[in-house]
């Protein structure tokens, strides 16, 4: 994240400013498992019925699941249908 | 969602399968560019399915080349594959337009002929004068005169007043109007009788023409004759035939008797109910519980709702509550004056129906009488009225 990330991380917290905008990091909304909404992403990696890995200024989203289906795929966002498992970051 | 469906189907989409190595860059390449994707599906280990809208797919070809991938279309779906494809079946479309044209065609033509506001005249005599004159089932609409039909409706039967067709769609509709006849009027210059029309005592007679033959406080019944039109000349003793006229004001006597119990059965809700719920759909009559009602004796209100009307046009669908209250039976003593009173009243109602508008009321009697516990009423009113009608003589008859 560097110096300037560090700053702006600060700053957005005494200002109470929503940190996916100033830090640009990704917004993820989940509804149960069966939908996962990510916005702001950079990019995806992989993309197979069970895994998806989605690009991320705060690193790489790893989803794992049955049957994913890209539902929406524009430059800000990405709709992931399915019977989702397992969420995490990876390095 | 639904919108961007629709939006989707309007502008033609198509269902592609792409085939290589790198997939997610295709797909990273395609969010760049801002070429819009969705649904896309893994099929196999190198395949991809995705749905794409028809300008998205000229724009893909660039990175085809770039990535060097397989891209074929699947599937195509929306409106201007639909037009396409119509374009090639030219004569489907000319098919379907001379159908509707021969369906608009066809609907000039009356179908039906209704007739409302008849009362005396049979529908059947109107439909067959309709025919006469070139206005029957077949017939087309822009080949009828209405207006010169009305009128010679109107000349032909004598007993309509009017006359009113309307075409509407396939149906025309004829409403007439019955001429009310009035009552045969007696020329002046026939000789005629005044005669009673109804019972009384002779109060007071004014003979304006024609002799009178009862007096003040005559008793007269109906069909007497009241004022002569055979007068007799005194000098010659010769009869003469007039038309009398005259009036002739006689007390006449209206009655009634009205009877009520003077105990009564009333049903009073015990506080227990029961509801049910009923949906009308046209004339099919859905129950949503239980039809039978555990009570011996009830009382029902019932409430009706129909939504989305608009004036009186509207869905056919109809929510019915009932609510069935558990009832008791009371025997109810009634006062006696307020029997009388609703005797009396009853009674009233009954006479003034008979009552003529112009007739002068003179006096009113009311009797009651208590037996077996049933209140008899006996309402009698004396009535002053003109009780004058002419009949016409009949020669010989003397």
């Amino acid at each position: 994240m560097g110096e300037s990330g560090g700053i702006k991380k600060g700053l957005a917290e005494i200002l109470e400013l929503p940190k996916d905008i100033v830090l640009d990091l990704p917004k993820i909304i989940m509804i149960g498992n069966l939908q996962i909404y990510i916005e702001n992403h950079k990019g995806i990696l992989e993309y197979t019925n069970d895994r998806i890995r989605v690009n991320t200024k705060s690193g790489i989203l790893c989803i794992m699941g049955k049957n994913l289906m890209l539902k929406n795929i524009v430059t800000e966002e990405i709709i992931i249908v399915g019977e989702i498992n397992q969420v995490g970051f990876i390095d | 969602m639904l919108v961007l469906k629709l939006w989707n189907y309007i502008r033609g989409y198509v269902i592609i399968r792409v085939e290589g190595l790198t997939l997610e860059k295709f797909i990273n390449m395609c969010t760049v560019r801002n070429i819009y994707l969705w649904d896309v599906k893994r099929i196999g280990n190198t395949t991809l399915e995705a749905k794409l809208g028809v300008r998205g797919f000229k724009d893909l070809r660039k990175i085809v080349k770039k990535l060097g991938c397989k891209v074929s279309i699947y599937q195509k779906h929306g409106c201007p594959f639909w037009v396409h494809r119509l374009k090639k079946r030219k004569m489907l479309l000319t098919g379907a337009f001379f159908c509707f044209l021969l369906l608009i065609f066809a609907s000039t033509f009356i179908f039906s002929i209704e007739v409302t506001g008849n009362e005396d005249v049979k529908k059947a005599e109107i439909v067959a004068k309709l025919n006469a004159l070139g206005l029957k089932p077949g017939t087309n609409r822009y080949f009828v005169n209405l207006r010169k039909l009305e009128n010679q409706l109107l000349l032909d039967i004598n007993r309509l007043a009017w006359v009113g067709i309307e075409l509407k769609g396939v149906k025309a509709k004829i409403e007439v109007v019955e001429k009310m006849i009035p009552p045969d009027t007696i020329n002046k210059n026939t000789p005629c009788n005044i005669v009673a029309k109804k019972s009384g005592v002779i109060e007071k007679i004014i003979a304006r023409n024609g002799d009178a033959v009862v007096e003040k406080g005559d008793i007269v019944k109906k069909g007497d004759i009241l004022i002569s039109g055979i007068v007799q000349l005194e000098p010659t003793e010769e009869n003469i035939l007039v038309h009398s006229h005259g009036e002739v004001y006689a007390k006449t006597y209206y009655e009634a008797t009205k009877n009520r119990d003077l105990t009564e059965i009333k049903k009073k809700k015990t506080g227990q109910k029961v509801i049910k719920r009923i949906l009308n759909l046209g004339n099919i009559e859905l129950s949503f519980n239980k039809s039978e009602i555990p009570y011996e004796f009830y009382i029902i209100e019932k409430r009706s709702k129909k939504p989305l009307q608009w004036r009186k046009i509207g869905l056919p669908v109809e929510f019915i509550t009932e609510e069935y209250y558990e009832a008791k039976k009371i025997r109810v003593t009634i006062s006696e004056a307020d029997a009388k009173n609703y005797v009396h009243k009853e009674a009233l109602n009954d006479i003034l129906e008979e009552i003529p508008f112009e007739a002068e009321i003179l006096n009113t009697q009311v009797d009651f009488v208590v037996k077996d516990g049933v209140l008899y009423g006996k309402v009698i009113i004396e009535v002053l009225e003109d009780i004058v009608e002419q009949r016409i003589l009949q020669i010989g008859e003397d």
